[in-house]
């Protein structure tokens, strides 16, 4: 079973290479992505003819990564016993698989591609990030053993953190195009609406996450809140995105100041995920 | 880009309904300026921006400084103690650090001062917002002007050969479909609709912000109300009362660890009873991640260690103690497992002092127990050695180290605000779905008979802030164009208005 899972594991990692490359091609040959329709009316079922092959080849890949991701993530469930998500390469894994989850989401409801050129990196460095620490399977320490809360816990975090990382991307090229004039990028107001899209998803599955975890730490440690690192460096990130939802709704903030929101998100984001690696806390288990 | 989207909205049509122009200044009577001044800064965002950005600096400090335990903050000599160490880490900055209450932030009166400010903020935001939601979503107006439908964000033009009481008729069938709810103003010549979907949503607001101050005053409840123990501990076979103004005690049958074969450890285990009022009440294991509950009582497993059992007798061989002797505690120099135990007929406290482990310590042997006796704060005896089983005197009395056994160290917790926890959780996801995956949408229509018997169709829809209606508006048109057999191109939207 782990030998499958690792298998799975590099063929994921080629894929998501190969699909980075294709995406690179089709955004440099393609040029077509501007000016769709956003709901994914009518209008961008048609524009998909005009585009590159490359494009097309390059969302497959990506499916491909996603589904050798899911069988290496499954394989060690079922070797394991427990969900995927105990030590640093099994979180590395999973949060590239989240990230993919939800970028293939938003490419099909948007018709885009170009988010995967932000995506799609971060997702592989992931990968790369977990050739580099012990892929040995851990026993649960007696903390750990609550399967059940484990995998919700964790898993709703996961996708929480894979929306961040689209609403990172759409707000990196938000910031890069510049009075719509890339013709290679999609408009400003579409970048804008997909940060604002993905946030709401993160932003729920990210109370989500921290209400588990609150539930959880009223039956593990006695009390549901302890100021650990992780729980601290959890609240500051849904501080940030609430943030962000305020200035949207009340005081109208859109474009420039929001993507420098979104891109300050993300980095928080990265800290919750990696923050036990430098302080330590009751989440240190990697 | 401040301009961008507002600038934009600025030269649009006069918003609808609900627009509710706020904070008027009328003149006003001197002794109300204050208080609405006071009033005006509580209700601001800017307030709660500066509120969120100084708890986030202040969380910050208090997750990157180490922080003091409880303990060792209850007790002064042991913070001067902590200080000592934390100096070598953070050198001169030690003192400022200590004057600031950084050691300490989550407990400090001016944390909590800044948490209370931010609920209080949320309230006020909240009751000030209240008049406005309240007023779009029950009060709104059913017909439009045309100038309205020429200058909305999103809007059409539907021309059909159908008479007015049909094609209105199809509108509100179409409009209907999608869920919308109607409301229609008949008058001559003219079909006015409104058509409003998921129209609480808005309230979802009030669900997430009452649900955080909820979530505050669920933490003052348990702060006033619960109690806590974090370092009960208690040896085997020993009964301890738990004292915390209950009448429970508790006793540990048997405690238990388990290690996986490479050295993790796999299990913690403590089989306890209780007793309240002497009476058994409850029985169960407690292990980490199942605690035994009693009467909003919940015994958490937390630690463990060792115990030595030790007796005592007076010269007549009476036993005055006989029990087991946690060494949960650490000596201040030397680090070595210390516990201790009261002769309050003798007037004694007698500490037990075992070596350190993982190494051999040149003061107390493996197998042996260092007692020391004292009476009031000065020694009652020279400290002595004790070998398993063979008998010391010390201070008048005969001790004995009967047994190395083990101790349980429990966390207790009575914290009554747990539910309020869960309640505010539940509002606040709750509140979240309604504003985030129920959004309201709002749009009008309004049929005009033309004099030629066929009917003109104007829907119009104006823009919201958080997010652009295009694609909602789009399957509306074509469906109300599909309704009315037209084709539904007649009026395209207007491009790229929305940019910067």
């Amino acid at each position: 079973m782990l030998d499958l899972s690792h298998y799975a594991f590099v063929a994921a990692m080629f894929a998501l290479a190969g699909a980075f490359l294709l995406y690179m091609v089709s955004a440099v040959a393609g040029r077509t992505v501007h000016g769709l329709s956003l709901a994914g009316g009518p209008a961008a079922v048609t524009a998909s003819d005009d585009r590159p092959v490359s494009g097309r080849y390059a969302t497959i890949l990506t499916v491909n990564a996603f589904v050798f991701l899911t069988a290496s993530l499954t394989f060690r469930s079922i070797e394991s016993g427990h969900g995927p998500f105990s030590n640093m390469y099994e979180f590395s894994l999973a949060f590239s698989w989240g990230a993919l989850a939800l970028y293939l989401y938003f490419e099909t409801r948007y018709h885009l591609r170009t988010l995967a050129l932000v995506v799609v990196p971060v997702a592989l460095g992931l990968l790369l990030y977990a050739t580099t620490v012990p892929d040995g399977i851990d026993p649960l320490v007696p903390a750990l053993q609550n399967s059940l809360l484990l995998t919700i816990h964790v898993a709703v975090a996961i996708l929480a953190y894979g929306a961040f990382t689209v609403a990172f991307a759409a707000a990196v090229f938000y910031l890069i195009q510049r009075d719509n004039s890339l013709r290679w990028l999609p408009r400003k107001s579409v970048l804008d609406e997909i940060g604002y899209r993905s946030v709401i998803v993160g932003f729920p599955l990210l109370a989500v996450t921290i209400i588990l975890g609150a539930v959880w730490a009223e039956i593990a440690w006695g009390s549901y809140w302890t100021w650990d690192p992780k729980e601290t460096a959890s609240l500051v990130t849904w501080l940030i995105y609430g943030g962000y939802l305020h200035a949207r709704v009340m005081r109208g903030w859109r474009g420039q100041r929001s993507a420098l929101l979104l891109i300050g998100g993300f980095g928080a984001t990265l800290f919750t995920y990696y923050g036990n690696l430098f302080f330590g806390g009751l989440h240190s288990y990697g | 880009m401040a301009k961008s989207a507002d600038g934009a909205r600025a030269q649009g049509p006069p918003f609808p309904a609900g627009s509710v122009a706020r904070g008027a200044s009328r003149p006003r009577p001197a002794e109300f300026d204050l208080i609405s001044r006071v009033w005006k800064s509580l209700s601001s965002m800017r307030l709660a921006l500066v509120l969120i950005l100084a708890l986030a600096a202040v969380v910050l400090a208090g997750t990157l400084l180490d922080q003091a335990p409880p303990s060792v903050i209850a007790d002064q000599a042991a913070y001067d103690q902590w200080l000592e160490r934390a100096r070598g880490r953070y050198g001169g900055w030690t003192v400022v650090f200590d004057r600031l209450q950084l050691f300490n932030v989550f407990h400090t009166l001016w944390f909590r001062a800044l948490i209370a400010l931010l609920a209080l903020n949320i309230v006020v935001c909240s009751l000030n917002r209240w008049h406005g939601i309240w007023t779009t979503v029950f009060h709104t107006r059913v017909r439009m002007g045309e100038p309205f439908f020429q200058h909305a964000r999103f809007r059409a033009t539907v021309a059909t050969t159908m008479p007015l009481d049909d094609a209105a008729d199809r509108v509100r069938r179409a409009l209907s479909g999608s869920r919308y709810h109607l409301k229609t103003d008949a008058a001559e010549g003219s079909v006015a609709l409104f058509a409003d979907k998921n129209r609480l949503s808005r309230f979802g607001t009030f669900f997430t912000h009452l649900s955080i101050v909820l979530l505050l005053a669920g933490t003052v409840v348990g702060g006033v109300w619960g109690f806590k123990d974090p370092e009960f501990v208690v040896s085997e076979g020993s009964t301890r009362p738990l004292g915390l103004g209950t009448n429970i005690s508790v006793r540990l049958d048997h405690f238990a660890d388990e290690y996986y074969l490479d050295g993790p450890p796999k299990d913690f285990r403590s089989d306890v009873v209780l007793f309240e009022n002497g009476k058994q009440v409850k029985q169960g294991t407690v292990q980490v991640n199942s605690p035994l509950r009693y009467k909003g009582i919940a015994f958490h497993q937390a630690f463990y260690g060792q115990t030595a059992v030790m007796k005592v007798q007076d010269k007549t061989g009476k036993v005055v103690f006989n029990d087991g002797v946690p060494l949960a505690w650490q000596t201040r120099e030397g680090q070595r497992p210390v516990g201790s135990f009261n002769l309050p007929e003798q007037n004694l406290s007698v500490y037990v002092v075992g070596p350190r482990s993982g190494e051999t310590d040149p003061m107390i042997p493996a197998g042996e127990m260092r007692v020391e006796v004292y009476r009031q704060e000065s020694r009652a005896a020279a400290p002595q050695n004790l070998t398993q089983g063979k008998p010391g005197d010390l201070a008048g009395l005969t001790f004995t180290f009967e047994r190395e056994s083990r101790f349980a160290g429990l966390k207790v917790v009575k914290d009554p605000g747990t539910s309020i926890i869960w309640v505010a959780s539940a509002l606040m996801v709750l509140g979240m779905v309604m504003l985030f995956y129920l959004p309201r949408r709002r749009l009008w229509a309004l049929c005009k008979a033309q004099p030629d018997g066929t009917t003109t169709v104007l829907l119009g829809m104006p823009a919201q802030r958080d997010t652009t209606l295009a694609g909602d508006f789009d399957s509306v048109r074509s469906k109300v164009a599909r309704a009315l057999g037209a084709d539904d191109t007649s009026n395209p939207l207007p491009e790229g208005d929305d940019d910067a």
